[in-house]
């Protein structure tokens, strides 16, 4: 199954994708030991119609604990599907994007008994985000603010992220071609 | 588009509002288990307090509410600060005892608090409140074992009563005039 994932991300990146380099800050309950983090993601994009794109993303994000302990903290690794509709129906300008996905792999340490123990875990990723595509020059940018939910095991991670994004490819849409 | 949109920030609002991150929901689950199948079956705390000897013992202590309990310790965040400390507390029929470790991540050691960082209660005995108060006072925990959720360990101090509270001065007794000795606790859950 992951083959198989794998391969449709690469395939959707060779038609068209984007990559982002952000940071991250985990919020909720019992974050506060939380630095920021940092994460990246290439995200293949399909455009659906002159506003909206279907989008598949594949991310990494590492979150550091600064509780003076070991240094451990929280890693994830998400994939998810979403659709991107710019507000002005142009494909470039304010948008947003709804997103769901899997939490491939997520592992993240905590004091148990005294003893930094690592729990790994995977979960439902949710997320809503909002940015604004434009370009300079001719290379189109993204910038972005995300917030993402990952649920299991009862629990929860939230996180949001700041985000700016270039593109690998840029697809002309329609009424470009 | 707009109501799917409000929908899925409905949907994701109310997941971010699980009351636990994944970790500590893991950790509770681990902790469930480990305390449901090997539970001490009784939690005891024994101090005393210028000679007179304090005991609690609470049997199946893993049964109770983390957020009620008569003997246990919890992870809790301090008053009037943003910081994660853990509370060891106690109730008895001469009153109540209370321990605060200063850390957040809890382990074996030694946790002493002295009267330099300022005035701290810690038990009541028969309706007088026992403070850390003069500087010479001090409250010394040895956690000496820390397994499945479970904290043993002994502890000692040197407390000042108070004599009357006040605004915006408390009234105190003879400095160091309360002695706990013999003190020590076993098993005691500790509830995240």
């Amino acid at each position: 199954m992951l083959k198989g994932i794998l391969t449709s991300i690469l395939f959707f990146i060779v038609i068209n994708s984007e990559a982002q380099l952000g940071v991250m800050k985990m919020v909720g309950n019992n974050t506060k030991n939380y630095s920021f983090g940092i994460g990246a993601y290439i995200k293949g994009v399909f455009p659906v119609s002159q506003a909206g794109d279907l989008t598949l993303e594949l991310g990494a994000n590492i979150f550091f604990l600064n509780d003076g302990g070991s240094g451990d903290g929280t890693a994830l690794v998400p994939i998810k599907a979403g659709y991107r509709y710019s507000l002005n129906g142009t494909g470039m300008g304010f948008y947003v994007e709804p997103q769901i996905g899997y939490n491939i792999y997520g592992v993240t340490s905590a004091n148990v008994d005294g003893t930094t123990e690592n729990f790994t875990f995977h979960g439902l990723v949710l997320a809503a985000g909002t940015g604004y595509l434009f370009l300079i020059g001719n290379t189109p940018l993204d910038l972005n603010l995300h917030y993402e939910t990952i649920i299991d095991h009862g629990g929860s991670d939230n996180y949001i992220s700041l985000g700016l994004s270039f593109y690998l490819h840029f697809g002309k849409r329609d009424s470009e071609q | 588009m707009r109501r799917l949109l409000i929908a899925f920030l409905v949907i994701i609002s109310q997941s971010s509002c699980l009351k636990q991150s994944i970790s500590d929901a893991m950790i509770a689950s681990q902790n469930s288990g480990t305390q449901g199948g090997n539970s001490p079956g009784v939690a005891t705390m024994t101090y005393a307090v210028n000679g007179n000897t304090v005991t609690i013992t609470v049997n199946d202590p893993d049964s109770q509410i983390p957020t009620a309990y008569q003997l246990g310790c919890s992870k809790t965040v301090y008053p009037g600060t943003s910081s994660t400390v853990y509370s060891l507390d106690c109730l008895s029929t001469s009153g109540e005892m209370t321990n605060t470790f200063f850390t957040d991540s809890l382990a074996v050691g030694n946790y002493t608090y002295t009267g330099i960082y300022g005035d701290m209660f810690v038990l009541s005995y028969n309706g007088t409140d026992e403070y850390i108060h003069d500087p010479a006072d001090s409250i010394s925990f040895n956690i000496t074992s820390y397994s499945k959720g479970h904290i043993s360990g002994n502890f000692s101090g040197r407390l000042t009563p108070m004599i009357m509270a006040g605004n915006p001065n408390n009234t105190y007794g003879s400095p160091g005039s309360v002695l706990i000795t013999q003190g020590s606790f076993k098993d005691v859950p500790v509830f995240y």
